[in-house]
């Protein structure tokens, strides 16, 4: 069935059991995933899905259904469900659904290119990768994930206000772990591209930036216990602000579930740090024109040289605060409610190398992972314990690898004590929610626990 | 849902290039979800997914695919697309479905979606009022409400064609203190494969203040000191250790392929003789227990480790076939987006002797973990780290101060070898498991057990 008409339907009949406003997103996947193990396909996956969200005002709140049966019998329920949920809201901060915005940015985030390379040619590219990793090194015993995947959205935004938007957008990754072994000592290392271009996937890269990562963790152990100098390495830095993206969320900051409550305008981190969210960036996987709620995207500082600039809105934060919107109204998919979230939000890259910074410090840790970022993180107070790897350095050198050993801090402490920017600016593998990235970054000093 | 000959067109399409076995797995699932920040509802939503996956494998080749679409001319179009991607020669084959009947262990008295939403707010509300009321420090609290009836179907070229039935519900809650300019959470979430029942058989206001005195307690609590010490892991959720710890490295999935720490261990001690650990998907109505699993097979009671002793893998059929064991009924996924691998069910360090009391006596200095937070391990070199949600220092034997921010990590292996105590007092705490088949729910459960010599992250003063 035509979507427009199933739309058309849905709209007709909500209006006649009194929804006022209503509100239709169409979501359409289509996905592709290849793991080799051993040079054979250890898995191969296809698929291609179709989700419709509804939603609508009844009685001035908002109720929300969904369904992934896209046909004319899904209707009735749709609309039940709606009222029913709508009726048990009393929440009195109204959420409501948008006529539009004056103007939206031209975007293409479709990279047809994609989609015209084979499967076969994208099988053989992860084959090699593995092929690639297990002859860099005789200490390789085996790739434990080797992977390619890609996926193609199409979303369709249409409601009873007038709004009929539409973007189509495709992205890849590809992923690679393995496992060295010396004597009885087994370390892993990891790599990881995204991209929708298909030229940026170079195997060779990838895999040898892996196995190095691995064959440099072999013979290491932990350290004494202390607080240390440390260098957050690009992509461990880029993970540790992704678990934290959520504090610049206006809803927790009005929920009392953020310390950034009242901060607007006040310094809240080293005066060098610059955090933007700009959902125009090129090669961001959240490039997009208008977000889950039909704003107009834009590109702000939310931290600028360490004031707090604004926090991230939605229309009904917004509406609450007396501000715009900051078009970061988010819908993860058909089946979530909206809700709030950066698009490629990043910390601005300073001047300095890694390496340069490595030099200049006499004794110190550079860390170059985190592990258990999902619980060793607490959002609201702040404070992270977390098992970590990296290596230490002694007058201006890597002197060995260490690992077992944890990290403890406080975020919003350690935005404050952020030296130097790296040049180096890096996204973490996303995990939901925005894209985020940031340079490595030296700072002052952090508890370390190990022996 | 679907008709026999209609799956069975699907399965033939499905082997028409070759392959050694086919299966198709239909689900059609209702969620309700809703969210209640501050005593007042937030957000409700309530939806229908509706799904078909096909999985095809020839020797460990494994092809999936998986569509919302399940009209005739698209399942079988679907299934020799991704037949072709496991081989492409010819074969005419026929296959005869028959149909199997489950024994139903798990009883749904009150299916949730004959109760009203007016119903499952109040619960949230209680669970509120209970939280919030505890103590003036509680300055917010986060209540969150989910139920499910999950409707499979599952069929293959073996000529299995069962179905199923999983209902789950689950509310959790958050509560946050607020103290000198600090704040801190302590968090509860109870669930169970039940109906709206099962909260007639808990107390939704005694996990609330649970949740609430976690947190007051922590606001309150000092940065946990650093090092390696001994650590009292008392019952319930603390089981995390061990899930994270052994269990994902005795997951099939990669003992398969040999990137295991516990490769090639069965039969020899990997864990002092005091553990004993099991993983059950048949426990009645539990979190993680079903009927089936997610490729038909019965789930069963699994015996990990005797006193001590490696005796079994979570084994799923394809990884089953690499390793020529047989499926121990631990092929699970999320939904029909997911081709199945082995996973946990309810797994649980079995009873020891010792009460708690005597565990802590027995402990000159150490920590003292009353409830773990989530964790995380990388199955091929073992290293686990965890956190501790609620801590206190263990002084002379006694328990002492409350700590906060405690992180502990090790490698499974030998962590497994230093728990030298475990305590009578079993419990499960429910939990949400990430993996390649995806988020799933899953039991962990322990008595209070105590392990020498572990790494515990804190901090190394006050700031």
């Amino acid at each position: 069935m035509d979507m427009r008409q199933l739309v058309k339907i849905l709209f007709e009949r909500g209006r006649e059991k009194e929804i006022k406003d209503m509100e239709v997103f169409i979501q359409r996947k289509k996905n592709l995933n290849i793991r080799v193990f051993k040079g054979e396909i250890d898995n191969y996956s296809i698929s291609d899905e179709n989700g419709l969200s509804f939603r609508g005002i009844y009685n001035g709140k908002m109720g929300y259904s969904y369904t992934e049966k896209l046909d004319e019998s899904s209707i009735d329920i749709l609309i039940k469900e709606v009222i029913d949920n709508a009726k048990i809201i009393d929440s009195n901060d109204a959420e409501y659904i948008f006529e539009g915005s004056n103007d939206y940015k031209e975007i293409n985030n479709f990279n047809e290119e994609l989609e015209n390379i084979s499967n076969e040619e994208k099988v053989n590219f992860v084959k090699s990768m593995e092929q690639e990793a297990l002859k860099a090194d005789k200490r390789v015993e085996a790739v434990n994930y080797c992977i390619y995947g890609e996926g193609m959205e199409h979303n369709l935004l249409i409601n009873t206000k007038g709004l009929d938007l539409e973007n189509k957008s495709n992205t890849a990754h590809a992923y690679i772990s393995v496992m060295v072994k010396e004597n009885d000592d087994i370390k892993t290392g990891a790599n990881y591209g995204i991209s929708n271009n298909y030229r940026d996937f170079d195997f060779k890269t990838l895999s040898r930036e892996a196995v190095h990562e691995g064959i440099s963790m072999l013979g290491a152990n932990s350290i004494e216990s202390d607080n240390y100098p440390i260098i957050l390495r690009n992509d461990a830095a880029a993970s540790l602000l992704n678990a934290y993206s959520n504090i610049f969320s206006a809803e927790n900051v009005q929920k009392g579930l953020s310390l950034l409550k009242g901060k607007i305008n006040h310094s809240i981190a080293n005066s060098i740090i610059t955090l933007v969210d700009d959902p125009f960036m090129e090669g961001g996987i959240m490039l997009q024109s208008f977000d889950g709620e039909g704003v107009a995207s834009k590109k702000k500082n939310v931290i600028e040289k360490g004031v707090l600039k604004t926090y991230l809105y939605n229309l009904k934060t917004a509406k609450k605060d007396g501000v715009k919107s900051t078009g970061n109204g988010y819908k993860a998919s058909y089946k979530s409610v909206t809700s709030i979230s950066p698009t490629n939000m990043y910390i601005e890259k300073g001047n300095i190398s890694l390496e340069k910074m490595i030099e200049k410090m006499k004794k110190g840790i550079v860390i170059t992972a985190f592990q258990g970022l999902h619980a060793g993180v607490n959002i609201v107070s702040g404070d992270f314990s977390l098992s970590a790897h990296g290596y230490l350095i002694e007058n201006g050198k890597l002197s060995r690898p260490i690992n077992q050993i944890t990290v403890a801090g406080n975020f919003y402490d350690m935005l404050k004590n952020v030296e130097e920017l790296g040049d180096d600016l890096k996204f973490a593998i996303p995990r939901g929610g925005g894209y985020i990235g940031s340079p490595s970054l030296k700072i002052k000093e952090l508890s370390i626990s190990g022996k | 849902m679907l008709n026999k000959s209609l799956i069975e067109d699907v399965l033939n399409a499905a082997l028409s290039t070759g392959g050694a076995f086919a299966e198709v797995f239909i689900e059609d699932r209702l969620n309700t979800s809703i969210g209640m920040v501050g005593g007042k509802v937030e957000k409700a939503i309530s939806g229908r997914d509706y799904g078909v996956g096909i999985r095809i494998y020839d020797g460990i080749k494994s092809v999936y695919a998986y569509t919302n679409d399940s009209s005739k001319e698209n399942l079988i179009r679907v299934a020799k697309e991704t037949a072709t991607a496991v081989k492409d020669c010819e074969k005419d084959i026929h296959i005869n479905l028959m149909r199997n009947h489950i024994n139903n262990i798990h009883n749904i008295i009150i299916p949730p979606n004959d109760v009203q939403n007016l119903d499952k707010v109040d619960l949230m509300r209680r669970a509120y009022c209970a939280a919030k009321n505890y103590d003036e420090v509680i300055s917010q609290v986060r209540v969150r409400y989910l139920d499910y009836e999950q409707n499979v179907l599952i069929a293959n070229s073996e000529g299995l064609f069962v179905e199923d039935k999983r209902v789950r519900t689950r509310t959790s809650i958050e509560a946050v203190a607020s103290a000198n300019g600090e704040m801190q959470s302590g968090y509860f979430g109870p669930g169970a494969h039940m109906g709206f029942e099962f909260y007639e058989k808990i107390n939704i206001e005694e996990y609330a203040k649970e949740a609430a005195r976690i947190a007051k307690t922590m606001v309150f609590a000092k940065p946990c000191p650093s090092g390696k010490m001994a650590v009292v892991i008392d019952n319930g959720f603390g089981g995390v250790i061990f899930h994270e710890a052994c269990g994902h490295g005795l997951e099939a999935t990669s003992v398969a392929k040999k990137t295991s720490v516990f490769t090639g261990k069965l039969g020899e001690k990997i864990a002092s003789e005091v553990v004993t650990a099991i993983d059950d998907g048949t426990i009645p109505n539990a979190w993680g227990s079903q009927n089936i699993d997610d490729e038909g097979t019965p789930m069963r009671k699994n015996v990990l480790i005797e006193n001590g002793i490696l005796k079994g893998y979570l084994v799923d059929k394809l990884n089953g076939i690499k390793m020529g064991m047989p499926s121990t009924g631990s092929g699970r996924r999320q939904s029909y987006k997911y081709a199945p691998t082995s996973r946990m069910t309810n797994t649980y360090i079995a009873p020891g002797k010792e009460s708690l009391e005597e565990i802590i006596v027995n402990t000159e200095n150490g920590l003292y973990a009353k409830y773990m937070g989530g964790g995380s391990v990388n199955t091929a070199t073992g290293d686990f780290n965890f956190t501790v949600s609620e801590g206190y220092l263990i002084k002379n034997g006694k328990i002492d101060i409350p700590v906060r921010g405690a992180t502990l990590i090790g490698k499974g292996p030998e962590i497994l070898k230093k728990i030298d105590m475990v305590g009578n007092n079993l419990d499960y705490g429910q939990g949400m498991c990430g993996s390649i088949s995806g988020s799933i729910p899953t039991n962990v459960g322990q008595p209070a057990i105590r392990v020498q010599g572990i790494t515990v992250g804190g901090r190394k003063e006050e700031r």
